[in-house]
């Protein structure tokens, strides 16, 4: 729906998804929107002058010229009687807009007072009306229609009315949720402790709230109304004989639609439109105010991040730095570049991981490590490509292989562990059915020889009575044991290399160092390396053998973790070691100002000079190379501190 | 899972009360005297007090109720005003036709709206799924008798393919059944089939953003094993909510269908009921299907639980 091909990069994306988004008036003004606004008033100003345009009475009968085809003087034809389509369906607008109004006035009124009333006094107010309501909503809106009509006569009014007050239903369900939602909201305590009143804080504070989401089912419930309404005119039972409907027209193209084929083909163009109208009219609101429609998923964002798992298209890497793999290295990223459109999100990235070590990738967030460790596993979603460099692993280029190939060497020969465990596994599938899938897809095995494996995997990482837990479902998981399930997942064909990202961000504090203890347990017992991806130099220095440290996606210091905590030839490295000592991982540096610029906005130079203590004008200039392990000019002049 | 059927099951009764109750007061709030509308305005006063008694109408309102309510525990929804005919025989009679003409319509809606809406979440925003989007606009817009109108004119008076009108029941031959129900079925499902679609595609596009789909991804499963095995399972939670909401409102779509082919089934019975203000069969009509909308949530709901372990009760 949204065609935006804007590339919003991730964090931005999250802050956007996260914040209530005030209305867009550059929303409102897309053309679909105005189009079916301006449409729906011309059917409105059609009704209202209905008197005026038609060319003949819709009710003046001519037998002689009965069901004749469109001509001059009938430009639509006439009916089994002779009245002229063309006027009667413009008397028809009329019937339908006024039907339309009458529900959507009786919904607004009737929903909007119940839904403030029971949502405000809450308790059994609540629960009774909610108990009618479910009753009201177990019978079809037309039903109820009907059974009105039965009751109290023939008449649109009437009949709409029932129809409105099954509306009603949806709209008091809004701006009930509305209203206990911001119940909750701090600022109407607040107002209640200033001594407002309480309809001062139903009009100023919560109906403001409730508009947006009401305009939206206004619309939808106006469309629908239409189509009852035909619906009711077509059974004759909604309207008397001196009403013109288009439900009616169609009951009377169905008795002679042999005869005039013609007949029922305007009515139902009619009705077809004008709900149309209504219902983009409601979707193109809904995008507008931002309120998320839970039938059609997230169109905005599904616009944006791509799913297709089409082949990235690779560039051939440019000339990678000849330096081959030093000797026993098993992972070697040579120059890697990332860009999401024409912004780079990582850039020429390397560092070489050696068989058996733990290698640290440290930085704040937002600094580009997590979409590096995505693209050595090659999936970085549709819109973000490698465009440059190469990832070797024991020589082969990752960069170059197709989707099949690297199918084989995800799982087989690289695991990946994520930040938060339980989002990693699927919900509605137990453990052991997730954890054997590798095993079946890989090593060929049945589902039972999957899930006695599976069982020992699930021993390995430490989970008590592995075996029965096989049957459980990730939410019966704490998130230190639904993290052991996904790195048992991981390592179920025995990679070689494990890439960890954020492995404890998500975990309790006392979890965090049993899940790193088992990480550095299984990298022994299973001879693998292990990439391990974090903000936190805490976890660095307790597991890592070398680490690079990356900042707005460079690597800016590189080297043995021993080196980096005592002796930082980087600024930004010493910042970040400034900040450790006093426990707190650093999401934020306090000891320098500002943050982490988006990738949009890396600044000339060296990336780091707005926020270095250290920077001085040459800062500011040329692209600075990293040099004897750090990057940057000063490296060789400055004394920094490090760990004490 | 036991314990979810009878407590649901338990909570239904109230609500099917409520609505009776509803639907009793709307009628006696009206002045409608069936002994006038029966016997005529001239039959003699003595005749028309005599027929309000034989049919109870002389009674207190709140034993009037109680009484239809003991008697629709029992089964029994009283008489027809006009036929005397037993109004629980008349719905039975007509059930079977209403139920298999919503059951093939969603079968249908299903068969079409699912593999529509994973084939626009594979690739949002491509000209494949921009058409998709733009027919479920369409479909949602169209309305189903208008359709079935069309189908009729084109299929059955026209080409004659398929019977104009009349019902078929399945005992006496399963094929003319089908037959005499591939039209309205096939007229009713397109909107479903669009809603479906629509919701299909959001989920599915959820879905395949979800973290656990890269998980899976990272382990080398293959794209086509995950979407079949673990984010179609996943998608269609939300999916089945709309399809409860669907049956009711492919019920009520039934009633006007059922004119158009002149099948007799539920809508048929309520608008004879309509239009001669025949109250027991009013009534019984609207609790019969108001208990079969809530059938229809409670067998989501356990569908539901069996997708969805979150909520499934241990
Ligand atoms: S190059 Fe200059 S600004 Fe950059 S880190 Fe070194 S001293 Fe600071």
């Amino acid at each position: 729906m949204t065609t935006s091909a804007d590339i919003t990069p991730p964090e931005e994306q999250q802050r956007h998804g996260a914040a209530r988004r005030p209305v867009r008036a550059s929303r409102l003004r897309r053309p679909a929107v105005l189009w079916c606004a301006v449409f729906l008033g011309v059917l409105v100003l059609v009704a209202l002058a209905a008197p005026l345009l038609a060319p003949y009475d819709p009710l003046a009968l001519d037998i002689k010229n009965k069901l004749a085809s469109p001509s001059v003087a009938h430009w639509l034809g006439t009916d089994d009687l002779g009245r002229d389509v063309l006027s009667r369906l413009i008397y028809g607008a009329r019937t339908s807009v006024v039907a339309s109004a009458e529900v959507v006035a009786v919904a607004l009124l009737l929903g909007v007072s119940v839904g403030l009333l029971v949502g405000y006094l809450g308790g059994l107010w609540d629960r009774v009306t909610m108990q009618v309501v479910d009753a009201l909503q177990a019978v079809p809106a037309l039903l109820l229609a009907l059974a009105m009509v039965a009751v109290v006569g023939n008449g649109l009014v009437k009949a709409m009315f029932a129809v409105g007050l099954v509306f009603a239903v949806s709209f008091m369900r809004v701006t009930r949720a509305v209203v206990l939602a911001e119940r909750e909201q701090l600022y109407v305590d607040a107002a209640r402790v200033t001594g407002l009143g309480r309809a001062h804080i139903v009009f100023r504070q919560i109906l403001p709230n409730v508009a947006a989401p009401l305009i939206v089912q206004a619309s939808i419930a106006a469309g629908t109304a239409l189509l009852i309404e035909a619906s009711l005119s077509f059974l004759g039972v909604g309207i008397d004989t001196t009403q013109v409907s288009w439900g009616g027209m169609l009951e009377t193209a169905r008795q002679f639609q042999s005869e005039q084929p013609l007949l029922p083909i305007f009515p139902g163009v009619a009705i077809a439109v004008c709900v149309l109208l209504y219902n983009l009219l409601g979707d193109g609101l809904r995008d507008a105010v931002g309120v998320r429609d839970p039938a059609a998923g997230a169109p905005a964002r599904s616009a944006r991040t791509r799913t297709r798992l089409s082949v990235v298209e690779r560039r051939p890497a440019e000339a990678a730095p000849a330096s081959a793999p030093a000797d026993g290295t098993l992972l070697s990223v040579r120059g890697l570049t990332v860009a999401a459109g024409d912004t780079e999100l990582v850039s020429d990235v390397s560092f070489d991981v050696r068989k058996g070590e733990t290698f640290g990738l440290v930085g704040e967030s937002g600094c580009g490590k997590s979409v590096t460790a995505t693209a050595v596993m090659g999936l970085l979603p549709g819109a973000v490509r490698v465009t440059g460099g190469s990832v070797l692993l024991d020589g082969r280029d990752l960069v170059r292989l197709g989707e099949r190939e690297l199918q084989r060497i995800r799982g087989e020969r690289i695991g990946m562990v994520f930040q938060d465990p339980v989002a990693a596994l699927s919900p509605s599938h137990t453990v052991g059915h997730q954890l054997g899938e590798a095993l079946m897809v890989h090593k060929g095995m049945t589902r039972k020889q999957a899930a006695a494996r599976s069982a020992e995997l699930l021993s390995l990482v430490g989970v008590p009575d592995a075996r029965r837990r096989l049957a459980d479902y990730p939410h019966q998981f704490s998130g230190g044991m639904a993290q052991r399930v996904v790195i048992a997942a991981a390592l179920a064909c025995e990679p070689e290399l494990l890439i960890a990202d954020e492995p404890t961000t998500a975990l309790d504090v006392t979890i965090q160092a049993q899940v790193l203890d088992l990480l550095d347990d299984l990298k022994r017992q299973l001879s693998m390396s292990v990439l391990l991806i974090t903000h936190d130099l805490g976890v660095v220095a307790d597991v890592c053998d070398r680490v690079a440290v990356m900042y707005a996606g460079q690597v800016v210091e590189v080297g043995s973790t021993e080196d980096l905590l005592l002796s930082p030839r980087h600024p930004y490295s010493e910042a970040l070691l400034a900040a450790m000592p006093h426990g707190a991982p650093v999401e934020r540096l306090a000891t320098i100002p500002g943050r982490v610029p988006p990738a949009w906005d890396w600044p000339s130079g060296c990336r780091f000079h707005p926020r270095c203590p250290y920077a001085v004008e040459r800062c500011g200039e040329g692209r600075p190379e990293i040099a004897d392990g750090a990057r940057c000019v000063r490296a060789a002049e400055l004394t920094l501190k490090g760990v004490r | 899972m036991k314990k979810l059927v009878v407590s649901r099951l338990i909570s239904s009764v109230p609500l099917l009360v409520l609505l009776s109750l509803f639907v009793f007061g709307l009628i006696n709030l009206t002045p409608t005297d069936p002994a006038a509308q029966i016997l005529g305005v001239g039959a003699g006063e003595d005749a028309k007090a005599a027929y309000r008694h034989q049919l109870g109408l002389d009674r207190p309102l709140h034993e009037q109720f109680g009484q239809w309510v003991l008697g629709a525990l029992r089964g029994d929804l009283g008489k027809s005003w006009f036929t005397a005919q037993p109004v629980t025989q008349m719905i039975g009679d007509r059930l079977g036709v209403t139920l298999s003409l919503a059951l093939l319509a969603l079968v249908l809606a299903l068969l079409a709206g699912v593999p529509l809406g994973i084939l626009g979440a594979l690739r949002p925003g491509s000209v494949p799924d921009r058409i998709l989007t733009l027919a479920v606009s369409l479909g949602l817009a169209v309305p189903g008798f208008w359709l079935a109108l069309l189908l009729a004119l084109l299929f059955a008076l026209t080409l004659r393919w398929f019977p104009v009108v009349g019902y078929t029941p399945f005992t006496e031959d399963p094929g003319e059944w089908a037959r005499s129900l591939v039209l309205p079925a096939t007229a009713m499902a397109v909107h479903t089939a669009a809603v479906i679609a629509r919701q299909t595609r959001g989920a599915l596009v959820d879905t395949l953003n979800a973290p656990y789909v890269q998980a899976l991804r990272s382990r080398g499963i293959p794209f086509r094993r995950i979407l079949l095995r673990y984010a179609m399972k996943n998608a269609m939670i939300p999916v089945l909510a709309v399809i409860a909401v669907q049956m009711s409102v492919l019920v009520g779509v039934t009633f006007v269908v059922e004119r158009i082919f002149a099948l007799p089934g539920i809508g048929t019975l309520l608008m004879d009921g309509v239009v001669q203000a025949d109250m027991p069969v009013l009534q019984g009509t609207v609790v019969v299907v108001g208990a079969l909308v809530l059938l229809i949530n409670l067998i989501t709901d356990i569908a539901y639980g069996v997708v969805n372990p979150k909520v499934r009760p241990r």
